[in-house]
């Protein structure tokens, strides 16, 4: 009994932080992570190199609740003819002409119970580095922030203890649940 | 459903196993969904953001306005337009429930033939071909095509008519409630035939004779909107309803005069006499001959009310100018309904109420609707094999004509039968194929609802994708092409703009047609103010009292469902759940009967009673109701379905089978007044399931009224009652604790959190309740209340709910329901008190008496929701903060944080909290709501709850949210009347008004100073954010 428990604890003392830590730990290893998406898309050459506005393709960001994920006639825009022979930029137009969407892995998913509000934050003036992190950088686009109900709260924490604080409900339950 | 779903103990231990390996597998990368882009991103839609737009309701001739909220192309909710000149931004809970219509898991998925009986599906261009080929034989051979279609009014009505002249066949428009008597009663009283407006808002006075407006009678939501209006008056807006049974309607009323069955007739016609010989009316005074028979004396002989009662009605009556008497509901539907409807018609006439709130000018339009003669007629080519082909759409005749009609085994003998609709109806399933027509939502038309209004439809979505349908103009051309007769423009859409052709001329002067089309798309159509054609007495015809047919039994009184009009509500869940608005009873049909009537029988509430007559019987459920006649049983119409999908099959019992054959003597309408019965009562349990047993508040003072000499200075305010008298702010409190309840509800800061007694302070003995105050029952608080985001908020949501226009309609239950993702649960869980609605109309009869001489009725509706209390018993005893209050005055439910022991429940004085006993939500439970794809209109705004977690009314804070965020984008305050919730903006008599406490100015604040205003509970301190509005009790006559 003693030894079953001793196991019991031995198990859960490594257990939890190696599950708790997984993403911080990559996130500072800078390894590759994040899912495998349908198409190496390089945020790094497009937000990072090419410069390009976020709000170009996820427009959805300042108007809207949600981001947007670009419609594949987007893309198409400019890879028409912007390095169409790229072996990626091919897939891209494989399912532009198939008529076929393309079936990104979601990197951020909040649970059904947590309703989140791009175009708030956009107006308030937040970055989309400040939760995102540097996509600017990242080849493939992993899950920069743990997500989790703690890291939001920091954040409005310190905003309604700001002086100038405007918000009164920005640390109420029901602004993201309901 | 459910009973096939069964787990045995294997089964259960396999799927443990799947569980535990999931559980297990959960450690690696979770499992995904993939998102899924737009391929070419379209125009209108925004992810994220609800795009509207302006439609039609067709779930009755009405035509009610929409506002279609769609979100990522699909439809989440309909509201009222109110640009609309039918209604005016409200929708009642049959348009509203539209949606289950639309996302009706048991729609027809595609085109199929009967083959050798059985159904077998087969693709558009088979079953046009097979269509095509019965009937162009047909046409070729000259014999005899049908075409029956509902009262759709406007283009599609024409192109069907035009289709059937082609065709060298007949055209019918079939409507069960097709107001043929009262079109004829008008024909033969003023020479013109038409359903008339009734105008309640300027009506001093309204006496109905058995009109059910505010349910199912005419134009129902601005007849309750005008209704509200009269009733508001507090110097005028007496109401009498005069029927044998008490309906919705007549429970709103001041008196219900329980007549006679019949004995309308005498009773209208008595009063137009007193009027006449006192010479008391503004109208006409020549029409003294007509009703010399009808004294005082011998209308109390004929309809058992007192000779002194008619005549101080109808000195009332004439001294209220002007006043409104309105007749002609399916209830009072006898063989003398036209008799009946011109008494009435006379009455108005010499009272001069004609051309004032009886008008001819927006008269609703039943223009093409046949008389059931013309049925008749049909039913009997048919029957004699004179028919080839019968096509049906939107009409159910096999179902809604009674069965003395013959109409199914008639129309066996139709060699060909074909039908148009979306759903396995009754007539349907009797059919040898269906080609399956697309859902008013998703389709392209137009209606003329009444005179001066073209209202229009639009495809507010693609079609469903898992249901292959066609639009039913297009079908119809489209076999009018194959079968090689007539010339139809290639579409339906083509036929339509020509159509509208000339109102582009009338309406659209100095615009282009596209301009003009959108324009009117947008604003849901185009409507004029139409002349008020007026019209002179031309002569009434023989009055005669009905005679009943069979024995001596109890009269039986059928009547409309308010839920389910003639029976095409019953395949919607959320209708089938609603409860009935006057028994409470769900999901099933019943026999209301008079409580000392039942005594005599051994029957107790929900005993299965038969109910006999020489055509046949029906076995229900027997509901006992103080508000019938002694002499009379009630069953509710729309119920006893055989087919029409899963919700509505094999629920209760159709009444109509109990009809003997029966006609009105003028017009040929179906009598439904018309039979006696035998009642005994039946073998089995008691069953019938409600949401609310008991009917007196036995002195809890949840339901309020206030005698109108008080409102109007002419009387004191009544005692104060005992129990209350230490209550600050209850009903006849010191002006300084009313004071102090006020400031609470009206100010910032500590006022919007949980208040704290003062030291020494006791609960009043009445008020003690098993909870302890916060401060006491948790320690004390880190961050004082008068401190931090308390201090700083800058709204008190709160309600207001006006009791007086109340009526009980429920149109925000379904609203709600459809806002916040409610889940339907059924009768079986409803009996055992697990119903999940958010919101419901308490009903309560304080006084009803079934006696003719009646003096008052007292029946009240409250609207009962969350209260939002600022000192809240839920908040205290919650374990887990799941339940905790805002800055803002709301009392917040965190779904994700509640563990579900209950507790808040169990302390809450209004039983408004609903809990998740089951998974409602998982598809693979038998519990599951939401069949694909009725999950479609899942709100996406508001999160979808799961088993074990309690749920409640938020004041739609998704809504509260949208509203200051819109606000804060164009960086303004936020205006009154913004933000609606969802039963707020679906209330026919906007009884119910959300605003803001903090704005001294806002409707709410108004409305919450006001002289009528109390709290629900009082007693228990709660400071409830919901102030209710006293209903106005009048003087009877």
């Amino acid at each position: 009994m003693k030894r079953a428990l001793a196991l019991a604890t031995v198990v859960m003392l490594i257990a939890t932080p190696a599950v708790a830590s997984a993403q911080s730990f990559w996130a500072q290893l800078g390894a590759v992570k994040g899912p495998v998406q349908p198409i190496k898309f390089p945020h790094d050459i497009h937000a990072g190199k090419l410069g390009m506005d976020c709000l170009y393709c996820h427009y959805g960001a300042e108007k809207s609740p949600l981001a947007n994920i670009p419609a594949v006639s987007i893309c198409m825009g400019c890879h028409k003819i912007a390095v169409a022979d790229r072996p990626e930029v091919q897939k891209l137009a494989q399912y532009w002409d198939s008529g076929k969407s393309i079936p990104w892995v979601p990197v951020y998913m909040l649970p059904s119970h947590v309703k989140f509000n791009h175009k708030r934050h956009v107006r308030a003036g937040i970055t989309c580095q400040e939760c995102h992190g540097p996509v600017e950088k990242m080849a493939v686009v992993y899950q920069y922030p743990s997500l989790k109900m703690g890291w939001c709260i920091t954040c409005h924490r310190e905003r309604q203890n700001r002086a100038d604080s405007q918000n009164p409900t920005i640390m109420d339950c029901l602004t993201c649940h309901h | 459903m459910s009973e096939d779903v069964v787990f045995n103990r294997r089964d259960f231990l396999k799927l443990a196993g799947i569980g535990a390996a999931a559980t297990l597998s959960g450690c690696a990368q979770p499992p995904t969904d993939r998102l899924i882009p737009y391929l070419i991103a379209p125009d209108n839609i925004l992810p994220g953001v609800a795009t509207w737009y302006a439609s039609t309701c067709r779930e009755c001739p009405a035509g009610c306005g929409l506002l279609v909220k769609t979100r990522e192309g699909r439809v989440i909710k309909v509201e009222g337009n109110p640009a609309h000149p039918v209604n005016q931004g409200a929708l009642c809970g049959r348009g509203q429930a539209t949606l289950q219509g639309l996302y009706n898991p048991d729609r027809i998925a595609s085109p199929m033939a009967r083959e050798d009986g059985a159904w077998k599906k087969i693709t558009w261009e088979d079953a046009l071909k097979r269509a095509a080929e019965k009937l162009g034989q047909a046409v070729r051979d000259h014999r005899g095509v049908a075409i029956i279609t509902e009262n759709a009014t406007g283009s599609f009505e024409k192109l069907a008519g035009e289709w059937a002249g082609a065709a060298g066949g007949t055209h019918l428009v079939y409507e069960p409630f097709s107001y043929e008597s009262l079109r004829e009663a008008n024909r033969r009283c003023f020479g013109l035939s038409a359903v008339p407006h009734f105008d309640f808002e300027r009506a001093k006075m309204v006496v109905s004779f058995g009109a059910d407006f505010l349910e199912t009678f005419g134009s129902p939501v601005a007849q309750a909107r005008g209704f509200a209006a009269m009733r508001a008056r507090p110097e005028s807006g007496f109401f009498v309803a005069v029927e044998p049974r008490l309906s919705l309607t007549g429970a709103n009323a001041d008196q219900w005069v329980a007549v006679r069955p019949g004995g309308e007739i005498a009773l209208a016609l008595g009063m137009a006499r007193v009027i006449l010989t006192e010479g008391l009316g503004a109208g006409d005074k020549s029409l003294g001959e007509a009703v010399a028979a009808y004294t005082p004396e011998a209308v109390e002989q004929q309809s058992d009310v007192p000779a002194e009662l008619v005549q101080r009605l109808a000195r009332r009556f004439a001294a209220s100018r002007p006043s409104l008497a309105v007749a002609g509901g399916i209830a009072s539907q006898s063989e003398q309904s036209v008799a009946l409807i011109a008494a009435v018609n006379l009455l108005n006439q010499v009272a001069g109420n004609v051309g004032e709130t009886v008008r001819f000018d927006r008269t609703l339009n039943f223009d093409a609707v046949a008389p059931f003669g013309e049925v008749q007629r049909l039913i009997q080519s048919m029957d004699a094999g004179q028919i080839d082909v019968l096509v049906v759409h939107g009409a159910n005749p096999v179902y809604a004509a009674p069965a003395w009609s013959g109409f199914a085994a008639a129309m066996d003998k139709v060699q060909y039968r074909i039908s148009l609709s979306g759903m396995m109806d009754e007539t349907s399933d009797r059919c040898d194929l269906l080609l399956p027509s697309l859902h008013a939502l998703e389709s392209l038309g137009d209606a003329e609802p009444a005179r001066g209004v073209w209202s229009l439809l639009q495809p507010t979505m693609k079609p469903v994708p898992m249901f292959d349908a066609h639009p039913a103009g297009d079908t119809l051309i489209a076999l009018a092409k194959a079968s090689g007769f007539g010339a139809f423009p290639a579409a339906w859409s083509e036929y339509l703009v020509a159509r509208w052709q000339p109102l582009h001329k009338r309406f659209g002067a100095g615009k282009s047609w596209g301009a003009f089309w959108d324009e009117s798309l947008a604003r849901g159509g185009v409507w004029e103010e139409p002349d008020a054609t007026q019209v002179k007495w031309s002569g009434s015809p023989a009055f005669a009292a009905p005679a009943l047919k069979g024995g001596s039994g109890p009269a039986l009184v059928l009547y409309a469902s308010p839920n389910h009009y003639d029976g095409r509500g019953a395949n919607k869940p959320w209708l089938q759940e609603l409860p009935d608005p006057t028994t409470k009873a769900v999901w099933n049909s019943w026999v209301e009967i008079h409580p000392e009537t039942a005594a005599g029988l051994g029957l107790a509430m929900g005993d299965p009673v038969k109910v006999e007559t020489s055509a046949g019987s029906v076995t229900a459920p027997a509901y006992l109701y103080a508000g019938i006649r002694k002499d009379c049983v009630a069953i509710p119409l729309g119920q006893g379905h055989t087919a029409y999908g899963r919700y509505a099959n094999g629920r209760g019992v159709n009444a109509l089978d109990l009809l003997p054959a029966s006609q009105d003597a003028a017009s040929g309408a179906v009598a439904y007044l018309t039979a006696r019965v035998r009642i005994s009562k039946a073998a089995g349990p008691a069953d019938l399931a409600m949401t609310q047993r008991e009917k007196q508040q036995a002195d809890r003072q949840i339901a309020q009224i206030i005698p109108v000499a008080v409102l109007l200075g002419t009387a004191p305010a009544p005692a104060r009652r005992d129990t209350s008298e230490s209550v600050p702010g209850g009903p006849g409190s010191s002006a300084h604790e009313v004071e102090e309840v006020e400031a609470f509800n009206s100010r910032p800061g500590k006022y919007t959190e949980p208040r704290e007694m003062k030291p020494g302070e006791k609960t009043p003995a009445h008020a003690v309740t098993a909870y302890e105050p916060i401060h006491r029952a948790r320690a004390a608080r880190q961050i004082p209340i008068s401190e931090g985001a308390y201090k700083n908020a800058q709204h008190r949501w709160a309600m207001a709910i006006d009791l007086n226009s109340c009526n009980g309609c429920q149109a925000c239950v379904v609203a709600c329901s459809a806002e916040n993702n409610v889940p339907t649960v059924g009768p079986d869980l409803i009996q055992r008190g697990r119903e999940m609605m958010w919101i419901r109309i308490e009903r309560y009869e304080e006084k009803l008496d079934a006696a003719a001489s009646s003096s008052r009725n007292d029946v009240r509706f409250v609207p009962m929701m969350c209260q939002q209390c600022g000192d809240a018993p839920c908040e205290p005893v919650c374990p887990v903060y799941a339940t905790y209050h805002n800055p803002e005055g709301l009392n917040a439910q965190v779904y994700n944080r509640c563990v579900g022991t209950r507790y808040c429940s169990n302390n809450c004085p209004y039983k408004v909290r609903s809990f998740n006993f089951f998974d409602y939500s998982a598809p693979e439970k038998p519990t599951f709501a939401f069949p694909e794809p009725l999950n479609w209109q899942l709100n996406p705004d508001v999160t979808v709850r799961s088993k074990g977690v309690m749920e409640k009314c938020t004041f739609c804070v998704q809504r509260i949210l949208e509203g200051k965020g819109n606000a804060r984008d164009e960086n303004r305050p936020l205006k009154d009347g913004e933000i609606q919730p969802a039963c707020a903006q679906g209330c026919p008599t906007q009884a119910i008004v959300f605003g803001d406490l903090m704005d001294p100015e806002s409707r709410v604040s108004k409305h919450s100073h006001g002289e009528r205003r109390y709290w629900a509970l009082n007693d228990l301190n709660t400071k409830p954010g919901i102030t209710y509005l006293k209903k106005m009790e009048r003087e009877t006559a």
